[in-house]
């Protein structure tokens, strides 16, 4: 005999959405955002099974091994309220699986659109701004970036809901690798105003005539090239900054500046 | 430097304070990026009176460490912390408006505080291992209470992580500063050249992360908007930012095409 469907109401799904913004609170070495992951379902998992033994059970479910990059885990989340939701209903669904297949290759996608390229982009805009002395461009960073994040996060809940978990309808709808291509591209273009830029760098700074200028930013260039050289053959920021230091200690004590 | 008297601790207590909720967003509640060092720096030094301190920290050590990225167990350097205490370092440490040189300094003490920050990130996320098997009730089950209450509480052991090491490193960093200040005038020279030239290795970590080679076309043609029309032709920062981003955007589409 069928059971009684429940289904997952939108008053659950921004109550996941909500908690999907704790998904890391207790991240560890182990399991990652298990914990995190089966605390942001428990709205669906509250509807779906009332709070008895079966909700009990559905949740050691979700408490499985779970790491994803942590907006796109709005997808996967959204994606198991629906195969629960067709689990409660009788189905055949098997939400434990579809996390499985979808994390690695998730992570994947969104380290290298969010960490890789969206977050750079934003980032390197709102420094070449700073580096003038504008107080604004945090505000400017944040704006930015947040309005792809919160407003991404909610669409991939949904996609993820209605899709049951269909990550190459999404891959198709979003273009995020060529969205991060793109970005990146950008990003690189955007470094390149801030090294053409150097000689106005600061709140300290004061103007500096045109030809000067130049002549200062393409010094600045060769030395930031200068410097991606030593990155390039093994050197690390933290030396490099030590290093630096050094150098500039020198260039004084012996008198260049 | 006015010596640790009460007022000096309260405002190191407020700084903790302030470095442990930044911290929060960095990994474990929303990651709207209030971490980023181009936001926790100016609103530490907001907080603490200097503002433009902390634009200057934040803007550099978001350069440098911007594509340092979290990639599946990866834990970069954590450079939240390192802005935090660094800007709270110069400001307290000064006693007023910061001097170039103190700022060049206390980018300078980030060597040893991202280092040392990543570390106890690592045996945090070792020890929060425990949380997931806490929230098990006697018979071996989840319940949504035990679930809610531990994975809510890893944001404590997230906030503690961040407030402990600020604490710690702040007070240690304004002795440094105190000594810093009756130090040789060449070495206040280096550092005024320090915090002017350090950005340069930002644009080199960065670069070096995105461009294919050393003159990437990418960079150059961001170079000359910087150094020909912001720099030599005074254009607005931004307009030139926006330039660069757009031309970037139409030379990735016609390459693609």
């Amino acid at each position: 005999m069928p059971r009684e469907a429940k289904a997952v109401r939108t008053v659950d799904l921004l109550g996941v959405f909500w908690r999907s913004f704790f998904l890391q609170a207790s991240w560890s070495y182990d399991r990652m955002q298990s914990l995190g992951f089966s605390f942001a379902l428990i709205p669906v998992l509250r509807r779906l099974y009332g709070s008895g033994e079966e909700f009990s059970k559905r949740l050691a479910v979700h408490m499985e091994y779970f790491n994803t990059q942590p907006y796109f885990a709005s997808f996967i989340l959204g994606a198991a309220a629906r195969l629960e939701e067709d689990r409660a209903a009788g189905a055949a669904a098997d939400p434990a699986e579809m996390k499985k297949s979808l994390m690695a290759p998730l992570g994947a996608v969104g380290d290298s659109f969010f960490w890789g390229s969206l977050k750079p982009l934003a980032a390197t805009a709102a420094v070449a701004v700073i580096l003038s002395g504008a107080w604004w461009a945090p505000l400017l960073f944040l704006g930015l970036y947040n309005a792809f994040h919160v407003g991404l996060r909610w669409s991939l809940l949904l996609e993820g809901y209605r899709s049951r978990g269909d990550v190459v309808a999404l891959m198709a709808r979003y273009s995020f690798t060529r969205l991060a291509r793109h970005f990146k591209m950008m990003t690189l273009s955007i470094i390149g105003v801030v090294a053409g830029t150097f000689p106005k760098w600061g709140p300290w700074q004061t103007d500096v005539p045109a030809l000067s200028g130049l002549m200062v930013a393409v010094l600045g260039l060769a030395s930031a090239t200068a410097l991606l050289a030593l990155l390039r053959i093994g050197g690390t920021p933290v030396r490099l900054m030590i290093a630096l230091a050094a150098l500039c200690l020198g260039l004084e004590l012996g008198g260049i500046f | 430097m006015h010596g640790f008297d009460g007022h000096m601790l309260l405002s190191i207590m407020l700084a903790a304070v302030v470095g442990g909720l930044i911290g929060l967003d960095r990994t474990a509640l929303g990651q709207f990026m209030v971490s980023q060092p181009i936001v926790a720096g100016p609103l530490t030094g907001w907080v603490l009176g200097d503002p433009v301190a902390g634009l200057i920290i934040g803007g550099t050590l978001e350069l440098i460490w911007v594509l340092d990225m979290p990639v599946g167990t990866f834990v970069p350097a954590d450079s939240t912390v390192a802005t935090v205490a660094a800007t709270a370092i110069v400001v307290l440490g000064s006693g007023g408006a910061a001097d170039p040189s103190v700022v060049g300094f206390g980018l300078l003490l980030t060597v040893l505080m991202a280092p040392a920050s990543r570390l106890a990130d690592q045996l945090m996320r070792q020890r929060n291992a425990q949380i997931p098997e806490l929230a098990l009730s006697p018979a071996g089950l989840p319940t949504e209470g035990r679930v809610a209450f531990w994975h809510i509480a890893g944001l404590l052991v997230f906030f503690l992580k961040s407030f402990i090491q600020c604490l710690v490193m702040i007070p240690a960093g304004i002795a440094a500063v105190s000594l810093f200040l009756r130090a040789p005038e060449a070495l206040h020279r280096a550092m005024n050249l320090y915090v002017h030239v350090l950005p340069l290795l930002g644009i080199a970590s960065a670069a070096g992360k995105l461009a294919t080679s050393a003159l990437d076309r990418r960079l150059v043609i961001g170079f000359l908007i910087g150094a020909v029309l912001v720099t030599a032709l005074r254009l607005p920062v931004g307009i030139g930012v926006a330039l660069a981003a757009v031309a970037a955007w139409f030379e990735g589409r016609s390459h693609a095409a």
